[in-house]
């Protein structure tokens, strides 16, 4: 049987971010299967549909250019595809683009996001903690490895902040993060960090993930 | 507006998708312009509530309805619960998020004895007074539905009214006349007076109990004029033309049953005494194999399921069985389906339904022998014999299974020590089957789970009258069967806790008294009280003795065939002379035909105004 890899782009919104990564492949594989597209199968002795995610999403953030790699059985119309996916997705999934995969997942090295900080404190002094802890020597956390258990590494190098923004009631946050296989770390960590060293409780975040981005530089697509 | 303040609470949680709704399929309607809005309440986590059918049939039909909303609502995992309770979030629905309180009803379906706190603490999580005397006109009714309402006096303080038997009809009928009542702005007592006139609607408040000295009931009278002394269950006649749902909500999280299910049949030929589920559910209706087919078909569409589950009491007894899978399993396969086929009886396991299976996936096999000896299976009227038993077990390993799970029950009536020792006997025979078979799986060795199970004497089942095994009791037959298995490398043997047991034993025979001690308990801290991290036996047990309940009466009492049992006043067609019959057939160790090949005369062939098969 023919197998013809495909890339999808989509964004993960709404109540959709309560959806784990794991769970996001069982809603996924449900959907295609419900738009009846001639998605290809894994030719096992329990076949399913062939589903990989270069690179997951943690709970509760907000993806927009999030990508999905599955393959269809024979040549497709893009577009087509993209329409017949997008009636069967449910609320908060939505399909961007369909196309053929053009780098490997093994490239990815940079994640952007976009956080927006709400605290009893006002957006300026979050600003001023931000600098502050930026302005420390190291900024060491404790990392979980499988091989090694905890060990303390030093994520200042990793926080590279695009540009903030001082909102009405928020301070608004773009960093770019390393991802991928060989340093990941996720927005969370970050968040979490800038809590823990500025000792602010953040009563609401609303964190997005803007791009993904190759070790070279460049869009992954 | 909930939403905002639930999110930002959510990633706090375990699999927090169970509580913001939004799953596909789920049914958003504009609330100015329904009449009824109904908060359907599974009494346990969102995961195990997910997975009955019960709900997903009510569901569907409520909101096919333009004037009705039905909305889900399970209870909270205790992590998110002490973040509501914390929060001031009270228990809302999955679909609006609004407020339960806001609802014109809240329906409980009620599954199992366990889940009776959970009841309460819903209703508390939705700031309600738990008692039905407390709730006022402008809050909910609450109404409960299921197997358990078949003994519905352990709640009777706490529900509005009952629902009694199959829900299909009498649901769409009690919503109707709420419509019209509420626009006449009529009472809640002038409501469920109109209500309780519904055949199957029972109003615990409008009967009042008296006791005899020895403290059984003694009579359960009506107090109101609009009360029928006897409520009579709710039966759908035709089986194949009643709705069923062509879609699911499909949940985004795993839950314990994730997959497309179609109902093949309803009640049960086959009469084993202690299954309360083979006479409440009577008489025998089935779906017609074209049936079937589509609604598979609509519901696999609708969800992109890629399993579909064929589910009955019993779904060996489908007539048009060989047909149905025939033609499903064309579908089933082209689309990459599982078909599943659970509660298949073990004489009717063969080398096509093996294969069948095998198409799934080759997990390991349960068959449910119940008792270990001929003797004791006659006596339950299983209908199994030790040979039925071993050609399944040779087919399956000519198949190439290696693991067999087994199901047995604890403390059956009549049960000596030999039964007990039947049952390590019959598993020392399975094993001696499989290496003395020159075809079983080479290099593999044999792996039997025996599952103990305490038995629970149940309303409306010819074991009515029995009486349950003492701790003592099972603890000796647990020691029994330990000392009985030789190959204890091959056979593993593990137990339901029987503490559980016994106080499943005790709500489901019990008395309106026993309102109190629920009370008490779930005041206590009781809830949750099936999952076994959860559940506080000694919390239980000093309730009791504080309110001087007798569990020896309610669960370890023989009750004589002319006592008034609680659950008298309601019919379930199946009368007390063929309960007597059966439990007289029992102790001389005898066996009962099925449906199918004679009439037994259990009573519920009236229902239906003639025979349950063939012509009258």
């Amino acid at each position: 049987m023919e197998k013809i890899n495909l890339r999808a782009v989509f964004e993960k919104s709404g109540r959709a971010v309560f959806i784990s990564h794991l769970d996001l492949l069982r809603t996924m594989q449900r959907a295609i299967k419900r738009s009846k597209i001639p998605v290809w199968y894994s030719q096992g002795f329990n076949p399913h549909i062939y589903l990989n995610f270069p690179l997951a999403l943690s709970l509760g953030v907000i993806g927009r250019t999030e990508f999905m790699d599955f393959a269809v059985t024979e040549q497709c119309d893009n577009e087509k595809l993209v329409e017949m996916l997008n009636k069967s997705m449910p609320e908060g999934l939505k399909i961007l683009s369909v196309d053929k995969p053009v780098f490997e997942n093994k490239e990815i090295g940079y994640a952007e996001y976009s956080i927006d900080f709400k605290s009893s404190i006002s957006p300026k002094k979050m600003l001023s903690s931000l600098e502050e802890m930026m302005s420390m020597e190291k900024i060491e956390i404790d990392k979980r490895s499988k091989s090694k258990g905890t060990v303390k590494i030093d994520i200042k190098p990793h926080l590279n902040i695009l540009s903030t923004e001082i909102l009405p009631d928020e301070l608004r946050v773009v960093i770019r993060l390393p991802a991928g296989l060989a340093l990941n770390i996720n927005s969370n960590v970050f968040v979490d960090t800038f809590s823990d060293v500025s000792k602010i409780t953040f009563t609401h975040i609303c964190a997005e993930r803007t791009k993904i981005l190759c070790i070279n530089g460049q869009i992954f697509k | 507006m909930l939403k905002e303040q639930i999110e930002n609470l959510l990633l706090q949680v375990k699999s927090p998708s169970r509580y913001i709704g939004g799953e596909l399929n789920s049914v958003v309607k504009d609330k100015s312009k329904v009449d009824v809005r109904f908060a359907f309440c599974f009494p346990d986590s969102y995961d195990v509530g997910m997975s009955h059918l019960g709900m997903k049939i009510l569901y569907s039909l409520k909101n096919k309805r333009e004037n009705f909303w039905c909305e889900r609502v399970f209870a909270p995992w205790p992590d998110f619960e002490e973040l509501m309770r914390k929060n001031n979030i009270p228990l809302y629905g999955l679909e609006s998020l609004d407020p339960v309180k806001e609802f014109d009803f809240i329906g409980f379906t009620i599954q199992y004895e366990l889940c009776y706190t959970n009841i309460l603490n819903m209703l508390d999580l939705a700031r309600l007074p738990v008692k039905a005397k407390d709730r006022t006109d402008d809050m909910p009714i609450v109404v409960a539905g299921g197997p358990c309402v078949c003994n519905p006096e352990p709640l009777a303080d706490f529900i509005d009214l009952f629902i009694i038997g199959e829900g299909e009809e009498v649901n769409l009928e009690l919503m109707d006349l709420y419509a019209n009542m509420k626009k006449q702005g009529c009472s809640k007592k002038e409501f469920l007076e109109a209500a309780a006139e519904i055949e199957g609607i029972y109003v615990p408040s409008f009967y009042d109990v008296s006791y005899n000295d020895d403290g059984t009931v003694k009579a359960v009278v009506p107090n109101n004029p609009h009360a029928p002394k006897i409520v009579k269950k709710r039966i759908i006649k035709d089986l194949d033309s009643v709705f069923y749902p062509e879609e699911f909500v499909v949940p985004y999280c795993e839950i314990v049953h994730d997959r497309a299910v179609v109902e093949v049949l309803r009640g049960c030929i086959r009469g084993c005494r202690f299954c309360q589920a083979g006479f409440i559910y009577r008489p025998f209706r089935e779906k017609t194999s074209d049936t079937i087919c589509r609604q598979t078909k609509s519901l696999c569409e609708s969800t992109g399921y890629e399993e579909v589950s064929l589910s009955s009491l019993s779904t060996s007894d489908l007539s048009e069985i060989d047909e149905t899978l025939q033609q499903l399993s064309e579908y089933t396969s082209n689309e990459n389906i599982n078909l599943s086929l659970p509660s298949m009886r073990i004489d009717r396991f063969s080398k096509e339904l093996l294969e069948q299976l095998q198409k799934v996936r080759k997990s390991g096999l349960t068959f449910a022998p119940e008792a270990g000896t001929q003797r004791l299976r006659d006596v339950i009227n299983k209908n199994i014999t030790e040979d039925e038993i071993m050609r399944a077990c040779k087919l399956a390993f000519d198949g190439g299974y290696t693991s067999v799970k087994l199901y047995f029950m604890l403390g059956l009536p009549t049960e000596t020590d030999d039964d007990i020792r039947g049952i390590a006997e019959l598993a020392e025979k399975i094993t001696d089957l499989f290496y003395q078979n020159p075809n079983r799986p080479k290099g593999r060795h044999l792996q039997i789970s025996i599952s103990c199970a305490t038995f629970v004497p149940k309303p409306f089942t010819p074991f009515e009258f029995e009486p349950q095994a003492s701790i003592e009791e099972i603890k000796h037959k647990q020691k029994v069967l330990l000392e009985s298995i030789r190959s204890k490398k091959r056979i593993n043997v593990s137990w339901h806790n029987y503490r559980v047991s016994i106080l499943e034993a005790v709500l489901a025979k019990g008395d309106r008294r026993l309102c109190d001690a629920i009370y008490e308990a779930w005041k206590s801290g009781c809830k949750f009280d099936s999952w076994d991290e959860f559940y506080k036996y000694d919390t239980w047990m000093d309730v009791f003795e504080r309110l001087g309940t007798d569990l020896d009466f309610y669960a370890h009492r023989t009750r004589p065939y002319n006592e008034i049992m609680p659950w008298q006043h309601l019919d379930y067609y199946i009368t007390r002379e063929f309960l007597i019959r059966e439990n007289k057939t029992a102790h001389s160790e005898k066996t009962t035909f099925n449906c199918r090949e004679k009439c037994a005369g259990c009573g519920v062939s009236k229902a239906i105004g003639g025979a349950c098969f063939g012509k009258n």
